[in-house]
Order: structure tokens, then sequence, then C-alpha cells
């Protein structure tokens, strides 16, 4: 625990001792990385549908099973938390209820899991 | 007669060339003293190795900042009994984010450059002094006052933030804060300095820094002020070029 | 020639203010403090920059010392200080019979003063106690203990002074004549020790000076008298707050940055490296603060703590003269090398400071003036941004 450096940007990701902004700032990291990941899984799957139709029936397929649907329900709520916390930085950085921003995250996320919860249903039963 | 408890004071411990690791010293305790008290006696008692800052035992000198219990506190002024129970364990490490002297001690030079570089002031008129005070409500007849400023430079908010861990380089919550209250307009050449890639733009709103904040300065609040004095600055900038 | 060296054992108020005296005149000077700055007394000081009007009837010494440093350290070191005043308010007969012989006291000792009706005392400050019956308006300050100390500790560096932070004195190093030459030290960051040889050792530690003269086989009439102190979260005032009467416990509210802080008691100790915080004497400076600011009654504690004064035992207590007094160890126990430091109070640090450095010029035999009274300091900042 000495000077900073680029290489502790695990302790990011420690929630010990942190408040609701710190959990706000981990969830963000978080779901970042989650849609980093998510980015480069969609170009590769992509690349490789190219290859042909039968690939494609293949792939739509493979989604149509219950365990790609909630992955793909993980990747919603990702961007759901991340583009909803987004606006909470944004609405901060101009002022906008710093001084209740614990009250605006926890106002956000609630909106988050309506959102979430809607799209899983629709996901689900399409 | 007062209150006692047996607890467990776990003391990180650092020399010179060593890895940290932790002694352990049980003692007994009021739990209405202070962690400070605490440390202070394992010191002057149990063993005289140990070191650590500290200096007005009241939260105006902020040379007693250390993590207790993972949480970064003003040791002097936070009782034992916020901290733990009767035979339980406080552990006390140093500061994160700040190279360590020996121990507890940690060098916060880094930081006092930094308020230097920003110009922060060390009294101010009493009106100024308050955050939750905007300038519309400032009494004339106080102008005339002049006080300590509430930041007591103690450095738990940039032990605190996340992006100080990563980036040496970024001025920190405390240093903006201190720029935030000169104010870009009494200062306009603080601009280059704030509105940079380690400065205002480097926080990321986890707002831990307020949250530890012993002296109710809300670094994360000034920093998003900052952050609408740099937009003000750099918007009249566009029509009054120099 | 070289430099002479000096070497400064403590680094609280009187070791950072001979440190920079002494750098000022010419010398090397090696400060050894086995804590960080401040960490004993000094720290843990009020935070009165007193205009002397405590002292102003019965140590008159004292008083004017406090007034001449008032002023001066206003002038060399103002980011540290409240400026803004203090009040000495009467709240019963025996106040009141107290007043002519402060008035005809702080004239003796050219210290400033405005008598005030109640209702104008009211309206510089509405939180004192409203059935006060007169009140004194004076030069009295708040100040930042570390960071006054910081401030003379930054300008000594800035003129070649090296401070050794975490170092302690385990032995004095004699020349075989009864001299000290220098002293072993002990770098608690390293569990190193080693040796540091001077020309002339100057012992700072205040209430601990007699430990360091005792290495020597010296003493010093230093008798440890703790306080204790109580700060509370509001700032209900803007000046300092003196009761008008004899100095006793409790009778002085401080405003400092969002607290106020009342002062304090005064009991004998034996062990001075740890002294508790007496609850008794807690509830005494609850009891006597609320007589001068009503709500303090309804104000969060927010630190309570205690500091030992170097008091020289002239006297015992409150009674003690609170002047400092400077030991050439040649003259009292034939110990050549040797100066001690001690008594007086933070507001006369930078007097101190001259006294100790005009005894150790003359002990060498070097004519330097002391020229601190004019120099502006730094900012305590520096302290940590230059180079040791």
């Amino acid at each position: 625990m000495e000077k900073p450096s680029p290489d502790k940007f695990w302790t990011w990701f420690n929630p010990v001792g942190r408040e609701t902004g710190g959990w706000a700032f981990i969830l963000n990291r978080v779901t970042a990385l989650g849609l980093t990941f998510y980015l480069y899984l969609h170009l590769v799957i992509l690349s490789q549908l190219a290859t042909g139709p039968q690939a494609y029936d293949q792939f739509v397929a493979l989604m149509r099973n219950p365990i790609s649907i909630s992955a793909e329900v993980l990747v919603v709520a990702a961007g759901i938390m991340h583009g909803l916390n987004g606006i909470r930085i944004v609405l901060t950085t101009f002022g906008f209820g710093v001084t209740r921003q614990k009250q605006l995250f926890y106002g956000l996320m609630a909106l988050a899991l309506v959102i979430i919860l809607f799209f899983t249903v629709r996901m689900f039963t399409a | 007669m007062s209150e006692k408890w047996n607890i467990t004071l776990k003391v990180s411990r650092q020399k010179e060339g060593e890895t940290p690791h932790f002694d352990e010293y049980k003692m007994e305790v009021d739990p209405d003293e202070y962690v400070l008290d605490a440390v202070e006696r394992v010191w002057a008692f149990m063993d005289r190795t140990v070191c650590f800052r500290h200096a007005c035992h009241h939260s105006t000198c902020g040379a007693c900042g250390m993590r207790v219990n993972n949480v970064e506190k003003l040791t002097c002024i936070t009782s034992i009994r916020d901290m733990c129970q009767d035979g339980g364990t406080l552990k006390v490490e140093p500061l994160r984010n700040f190279p360590v002297i020996s121990d507890l001690a940690v060098d916060m030079g880094s930081l006092y450059n930094r308020l230097e570089a920003v110009g922060a002031r060390s009294v101010l008129p009493v009106p100024e002094a308050e955050i939750e005070k905007p300038a519309s409500t400032w009494d004339p007849a106080d102008q005339q006052y002049i006080r300590l400023a509430d930041c007591i430079e103690c450095g738990l908010c940039i032990s605190a933030c996340p992006s100080a861990a990563t980036s040496s380089g970024y001025l920190g919550p405390a240093v903006l804060a201190g720029a935030q209250a000169n104010g870009l307009k009494r200062n306009p050449e603080l601009l280059q300095l704030v509105d940079a890639e380690d400065g205002v733009w480097r926080c990321h709103s986890a707002f831990e820094c307020s949250a530890v904040c012993p002296s109710l300065v809300d670094p994360a609040r000034r920093i998003m002020n900052l952050r609408t004095q740099v937009f003000t600055e750099r918007f009249s900038r566009l029509f009054h070029k120099a | 020639m070289s430099k002479p060296h000096a070497i400064i054992v403590g680094a609280g108020f009187t070791g950072t203010a001979t440190a920079h005296d002494l750098a000022l005149r010419g010398f090397d000077v090696t400060v050894i403090e086995r804590g960080d700055i401040c960490n004993g007394t000094s720290g843990r000081t009020h935070g009165l920059l007193h205009c002397g009007g405590r002292y102003a009837v019965k140590d008159q010494e004292s008083a004017i010392e406090c007034i001449d440093e008032n002023i001066i350290l206003r002038k060399i070191v103002p980011g540290v200080i409240e400026p803004n005043g203090g009040l000495f308010i009467a709240l019963n007969e025996s106040d009141l019979a107290y007043r002519d012989a402060f008035i005809a006291g702080c004239q003796a000792c050219h210290i400033p003063l405005e008598e005030l009706t109640p209702a104008q005392a009211l309206r510089l400050e509405p939180n004192i106690n409203p059935k006060l019956l007169t009140a004194f308006l004076v030069p009295d300050g708040t100040f930042d203990p570390l960071r006054l100390a910081l401030s003379f500790a930054a300008t000594a560096k800035k003129n070649g002074a090296k401070f050794r932070t975490y170092s302690e004195v385990k032995s004095l190093i004699l020349d075989g004549q009864g001299g000290v030459v220098g002293v072993n030290v002990l770098e608690r960051a390293s569990n190193q020790t080693h040796e540091l040889r001077g020309d002339i050792l100057v012992n700072a530690t205040g209430a601990w000076a007699g430990e360091i003269a005792e290495m020597a086989g010296a003493s010093v009439p230093v008798k440890p008298s703790p306080g204790v102190m109580v700060a509370y979260d509001q700032r209900f005032v803007e000046r300092a707050i003196n009761r008008l009467n004899t100095p006793g416990d409790g009778d002085i509210v401080l405003p400092q940055r969002r607290m106020v802080v009342v002062g304090t008691t005064s009991f004998e100790i034996d062990d001075l490296d740890y002294v508790p915080v007496l609850e008794e004497h807690v509830k005494l400076m609850l009891e006597r603060g609320a007589e001068l600011i009503p709500g303090i009654r309804n104000a969060r504690v927010r630190g309570k703590y205690m500091a030992t004064r170097p008091l020289i035992s002239s006297g015992s207590g409150r009674s003690a003269a609170r002047t400092f007094k400077c030991y050439d160890h040649k003259e009292t126990h034939n110990v050549d090398g040797l100066v001690t430091i001690t008594g007086g109070k933070a507001t006369t640090l930078r007097a101190m400071a001259e006294g100790t450095a005009d005894v150790v010029c003359r002990k060498l035999g070097i004519n330097a003036p002391c020229t601190t009274k004019d120099v502006l300091l730094l900012s305590y900042r520096q302290y940590y941004s230059l180079p040791n």
C-alpha cells in the first residue's frame, strides 16, 4: 500500500470500506469491462457468420436456448446500468444533484432494475 | 468508574526495506477513548518502535490520518466505540497512495506540494470558508473575520480515492477542492493545471473523498463545481480572445 | 572556517524556532526529533495567540513578552493565524472586582484595550453569555499549532537546516571532561544507530528537558504540568473569549476552524509519555466553558485531549511564572556544550529562540544579531517540498 501506480488497478474493484459512490464506481468499472468483452465477442462472431447462410442459421438456433438468452439479458443489464450510471456522472458534473448523489444513484438503479425486468420478460417470451 | 473493553490492536508495521506485516497488541481501553490514544499507548507502554504521525489531537492539524478497519479515519476524533466491540480487533494501517516512512507514518509531501501549486488558501475570510453557504448568503459583517480553512490537509481523501490509487500524477480531491475555493475567476492561471488529464477530469465520481472527509470540505462537490468553473472559463474565453 | 554545527533536540515550537534563528545566524543546524514535527506538547497547544492580558496582573514579564510576540507573529506568519481579537468578559462580582487591576496591568504592559458595554459585546459575539457585566476587546488570536511550527521549520530548511524526524537521542557523546560533543541517534524508520557530532547541543525538549539534561549529568528545574482541553463541533465565536479574572481552569474558549476549544486545567503527573485525559476535567471544561458560551451545552464533543506544559518550577501550577528560561549547563553543572531552553509558551516561541540563539552565540564567541523579527516565514507547506 504505497505510492499510486497503474498496476494497482485491482484496487478499483475492492468493495471493502466503500460507500455508495464507491459502489457506483465499481459497478461502472465492472459493467464497462463486461461490455468491452461483449463488443469483442460480437465482432468475432460477426466475422464468423460471414462464412455462409448455414453458419448463420446454426448461430441463430444456438441463441434461442435459455442460457444464451440469459447471457444476452446480462449484456442488456450491463448496458442499462452503465448508461444510467453515466447519466448520474453527467448530471453531477454539471452540478445537478451533487448533494443528493446517493439518492440519485439509488433512483437510477431502481429505474435500471425496472427496465432490465421489462427486457428480461420480453426476451424470454418473444 | 468508566467502562472498560479488552481489544486487540492490530498495527501495520514496516521498517525501511521490509515488507509490511501486522503486530498485535492486546490492551484494555475505555471505549470512548480515541483510536489515536490507543496507538499512543502502544508506543508509550508496549512497543517503543511504533512510528506514527500526530500533533494536535483535536482535528485541526490533519497529521493522524490512518486506515482503521479499512476505512480512512482521523484517529484523534474517532472513538474506539465507533470502530469495534468489546473483545474485538482494531486494525490500523497507514494511509494509501502515499509512501510509507515507517509503520503508520506516511510522507504527505506530494499533497502539500500540490496544495501549494494551486495556491490553496490556509486562511480565508469567514464567509468563504464553508461550502454549504453560497456566496449569495454571505453576511458582509462577517467579511472582516479571517479563519483557518476547513481543509486540514490530512490526506484521507487521497487515500480513499480509487483514481488516486492508479495515477500518481492526479492532483487529488483536497487539491482540486483548494483550487475550487480559490476560484478560477480569481486565479485564471489555474485553468491549465485543473483542466487537464490529471486535473478535474481524472475524477470518476466515486465520491469516496467526501465520504471520508473529517472536516466537511466535501471535495467531490467542490470538484464538480470546479468543472462548472472550467466550462464557464473556457466558454467565456471563446468570446474574449486574449 | 567552516560553519559551527548546532544540534537541536526536539522539533516542537522552541526547536523549530531555534533552528530558524540559528540558521539565519549562519549555523549548520540539525534538528533531531523522535516523532514527527510537533508530536508532543507543542502540537496539542490550546492555540491561543496571547495578547498578554491573561498575565497582565500577576506576571507582567510574560504579559509583555506575549503582546510583543503577538504583534511580530501576526506579521511574519499570517498564514496560520486567525487574527480576530479576543474578549475578556466579566460574569459576576468577583470578575468585576478584577476589572481595575486588569486595566492597570494591561496599561503597564502596553496591551491595547477597549472596554465594551454588554450590548456592544453581544453585537460582536451574539453567542457569549448574555448576562455579562462588562467586556474588554483585546488583540488575541488563534493559531494552528502544527502549521506554526512547520512555518519556522520550512524557513529554517530553506536556510540549510536539516530535520531528522523519527530519530531518537539514545545517549550523549561526552568528551571525557564532562562536556557534550554530540549525540547517538536511533533512526526509528530503519532501526539504525549512528553518531552525530556538533559544536553545541540545544536541548529543546520542553517538558522532557530533564531527561536529556540527565544524560549529561545536569538537571533542569522543569515541572511538567498537563492540562485538559475539549473541542466542540460548532464555531460559536470569532474571537477568543477569556474570563476576566485571575487565570483558572476552563476560562478560555477559542474558535478554531469549525470548532471552539475550551481549556484548560492544570495537574501533576509522573509518566510524561502518556497522560490520560481525566473525565472529571472534561466535565469541568463543559461547566466552565458553558458559563462563557451557554450554547456549548448543546454542542457535540469533537475531541478531548491534553498537553503537558513545561513550567519552570519556581512556584507550583498556575502560580509558576509562564516566562521561559535558557540554561547554559556550563554555568549550572559545569557541563559544556549543552544548552537547555524550556518554559514559556507557544506565543513566545520566537523570543525563546532568540534568547537561546543569543546564549549559543555567546558561548561560541560568534557575533551575529537576531533577525527573526523581520523575516517573513515561508508557507508551512514548503517544509515538505524543500530538500532535507
